[in-house]
């Protein structure tokens, strides 16, 4: 095809674009994998029985405020990483924020329980099954963030399958607190974190394949 | 004429607001420019150049939504171009990682390269015209001594004891921290 030819043709289709179309798209796609992971979570795990007492409580908070500023930066550095032109992300680092201030939580709640108390802590009810349900839920989220990037340009596949999965994984253990009545800062530091990092790793992985164009 | 980064811009904008003369122009002006872009790179492979030169018009069409407005243009479409490019080195030669290829291939082989050669002008300045020439001659133009000589109009000898010389001058210097 003469390059002519395509100009025109191309120039035959122009629709109006919305300025904001990066950000509109990814949180179309975020809101329908959050609403099947919701499905999912209230049709098979349920929602923990004191969920309303629950939410006046600290500890619920401070999963949340976790996994919520993790989706936060994970969803930014996504929507960074959509445009060609992106910039290296050297501010990715500050998501070491949440977890050091979580680390800090956690080691205050180590120093005021007894030493034969610390595994309890540590390992929670459900340590076995926590890591791969948030890993599992995030799917539907991932799905619904690479289905928003089939109009987006991102050059740095790896990198941003990696941040794509950390908010799908982000997004999935905030939802996943609505059934974990688990308590304790370490459990969540360890294995929420965990289940997380296996969403980030998976999107490093699977990433570049789906996001080439 | 080449189109100035703020014509390129207005265009741009005026067909993301649904302008179709606009958008014409725009991609109008850039088959100049990336038809360059490209052939640069791909030195004496016209097909290669034309079929990504279509390629990058194509994908700025389709992916025109991920222009963030308040930002320059031409950085916007060579990124879409330089990414068309790597994606095509990829396929076709199926080795090429395209994680990090644009920066070793663009910006930071460009500007090691150029820091290397001052370096090796900087430290081949401190020896003698002779040693110098024998040195670039023998070891980064890779002649051999005896094409390093007829090129100088030395013997083989005297250019084999420049060498040697030099780079003990040389060994010494980068020793002492110099």
């Amino acid at each position: 095809m003469q390059t002519d030819d395509l100009i025109r043709a191309l120039a035959g289709n122009v629709a109006p674009v919305s300025p904001h179309l990066v950000e509109r798209q990814l949180a179309m796609g975020i809101a329908a994998g959050a609403v099947a992971t919701l499905l999912a979570i209230a049709s098979t795990l349920g929602f923990r029985p004191d969920l309303a007492a629950a939410m006046h409580d600290f500890t619920f908070w401070m999963k949340w405020t976790y996994t919520i500023s993790l989706g936060v930066g994970a969803i930014a550095a996504t929507v960074h990483l959509a445009r060609p032109d992106a910039t290296r992300a050297q501010w990715l680092w500050l998501l070491v924020i949440p977890f050091g201030l979580l680390a800090c939580v956690a080691a205050s709640e180590l120093a005021r329980t007894p030493f034969d108390g610390w595994l309890p802590l540590w390992l929670g009810q459900s340590w076995k099954r926590c890591s791969i349900f948030v890993a599992m839920l995030a799917a539907p989220i991932f799905i619904g963030l690479i289905w928003a990037f089939r109009q987006f340009a991102p050059t740095r596949l790896r990198l941003t399958g990696a941040t794509a999965g950390l908010a799908s994984g982000a997004c999935a253990a905030t939802l996943y607190g609505l059934h974990c009545p688990e308590a304790s800062a370490l459990f969540v530091l360890t294995w929420y974190s965990l289940g997380m990092g296996l969403a980030a790793l998976a999107g490093t992985l699977i990433g570049p394949r789906f996001l080439r164009w | 004429m080449r189109a100035s980064e703020e014509q390129l811009r207005i265009w741009m904008i005026g067909g993301l607001d649904g302008d179709a003369e606009a958008h014409a122009a725009l991609l109008r002006a850039l088959v100049p420019m990336l038809r360059s872009f490209f052939g640069r790179r791909l030195r004496g492979a016209e097909d290669d150049v034309e079929d990504l030169v279509q390629e990058t018009l194509m994908a700025i069409h389709t992916r025109r939504g991920t222009y963030d407005r308040t930002r320059p243009f031409a950085a916007w479409a060579y990124a879409v171009a330089r990414y068309k490019m790597i994606d095509q080195f990829r396929r076709t030669r199926g080795t090429v990682p395209i994680e990090g290829l644009e920066d070793i291939l663009i910006a930071e082989g460009f500007e090691d390269a150029c820091a290397a050669r001052m370096d090796i002008d900087r430290l081949l300045g401190g020896l003698s015209d002779k040693q110098a020439r024998a040195i670039r001659a023998t070891k980064i133009d890779g002649l051999s001594t005896a094409e390093a000589a007829r090129a100088g109009g030395y013997s083989e000898a005297d250019v084999k004891v420049s060498v040697h010389r030099g780079l003990k001058a040389l060994a010494a210097r980068l020793k002492g921290g110099a």
